[in-house]
């Protein structure tokens, strides 16, 4: 009934599926899993918030604004699950190293778990539509 | 550290990122100030070119503007510094949104039923009226008919009263053949079956307008509901970003 582009979805503002749009979901998807890249970082390693963004985009595969790390840290800072520490650099300011709690490699071990099943979710899914249009190519070439 | 354009150029990001956190503690200011423009330094140290306003401003860019770089900083800031002095506060609005807020939502939804209400009424009215155009095209249809086709039965139908036509109408249908007052009457029928059939065609509008209105109003309620979910959820693990709280096992 409420379908964007009708006139009264025009008038109410509702606008259509737009490139925004998607960027918006893209954001959303990425700010979760976003956190988890961090700690999985951190479980590993110390890192200061630059050295961390480079290791986080060191694939090339995203782009990321580097500022987008500090609430992240700020966050886990807050509940708990990663510690800092000013540690002076001889090559400029000091760095403020992070790195993982008790606490936060507990989590991080659960949340990975939990984000291995949601994966697993998702790409049974595609799978399963994939093999459908490939079995209904199959058909209609046998038909033919 | 850096040359004078460039200290220029950084201190008033600084400064930028500095205003956004008003609300936030000093200390915990001063700290992430300090960490940002330990970010800028390295970044600026790691950023090749000879322009050197260049290279801080792809830095900044990179960095994000400053309301993004203090993103979600200054609600958990906020919540840890101002919670408890806030407390009673927060007791009077719950109290305040108890005493009226509640009472005025009841309203609300009555306002909002009533409306919905009002409008099936006007509906169901308007189709009974539609209904009953048709049915008096439909009477004169058969009417007109007998008045052709069964002459004897229409005068038994004076005789009986059945069918009782009085003053200037009467006085002008004696003036016709009954052939031709069953063709005006062939006529008026067929007015009164084509209003008939226009309010139907209308109404087919005001059937969509009505269902507009309640899916919009089960959306505006779907909605409501649905940020009401989400805000329990939040209170319920409050250390936790709503973006992972779907991640919290009950």
């Amino acid at each position: 009934m409420l379908e964007p582009g009708t006139w009264y979805c025009r008038i109410l503002g509702i606008v259509q599926y737009s490139d925004e749009s998607r960027d918006r979901r893209v954001t959303q998807l990425r700010k979760g899993i976003l956190e988890l890249a961090v700690m999985g970082v951190l479980y590993h390693e110390r890192h200061y918030g630059y050295s961390l963004v480079r290791v986080l985009t060191e694939s090339g595969s995203i782009s990321l604004k580097e500022g987008t790390v500090y609430p992240i840290l700020a966050r886990l800072n807050a509940d708990g699950l990663v510690r800092s520490e000013w540690v002076e650099s001889d090559q400029g300011p000091p760095r403020k190293y992070y790195g993982l709690t008790s606490s936060g490699r507990q989590l991080f071990d659960e949340l990975s778990k939990e984000f291995e099943l949601l994966i697993s979710l998702v790409q049974r899914k595609w799978k399963g539509r994939e093999q459908a249009a490939h079995e209904g190519k199959k058909l209609v070439v046998r038909k033919a | 550290m850096y040359p004078e354009v460039v200290a220029k150029i950084v201190n008033d990001y600084l400064e930028r990122v500095k205003s956004q956190l008003r609300l936030v503690p000093a200390r915990e200011q001063e700290e992430f100030l300090r960490e940002i423009q330990s970010h800028v330094y390295e970044a600026y140290r790691q950023t090749e070119g000879d322009d050197d306003v260049a290279r801080v401003l792809a830095v900044l860019r990179n960095l994000g503007e400053p309301s993004e770089v203090v993103a979600d900083r200054l609600p958990g800031t906020m919540v840890r510094s101002g919670a408890k002095r806030n407390l009673p506060l927060y007791i009077l609005t719950g109290i305040l949104i108890a005493l009226f807020g509640i009472p005025l939502g009841f309203g609300g939804v009555g306002v909002l039923i009533g409306l919905l209400a009002a409008v099936a009424g006007i509906l169901v009215a308007y189709f009974a009226a539609a209904g009953s155009i048709l049915l008096v095209g439909a009477i004169f249809t058969l009417l007109s008919f007998v008045r052709f086709a069964l002459p004897d039965l229409w005068d038994k139908l004076v005789l009986l009263g059945v069918i009782q036509i009085n003053g200037p109408a009467a006085e002008f249908l004696d003036r016709l053949s009954p052939p031709d007052q069953a063709l005006l009457m062939i006529l008026i029928a067929t007015v009164f079956v084509a209003c008939g059939l226009g309010l139907l065609w209308l109404g087919k509008y005001m059937l969509r307008g009505m269902r507009f209105l309640l899916t919009l109003t089960l959306d505006w309620t779907r909605r409501f509901a649905q940020t009401v979910r989400r805000q329990l959820r939040r209170d319920k693990h409050p250390g936790l970003p709503v973006s992972q709280v779907s991640f919290v096992k009950n």
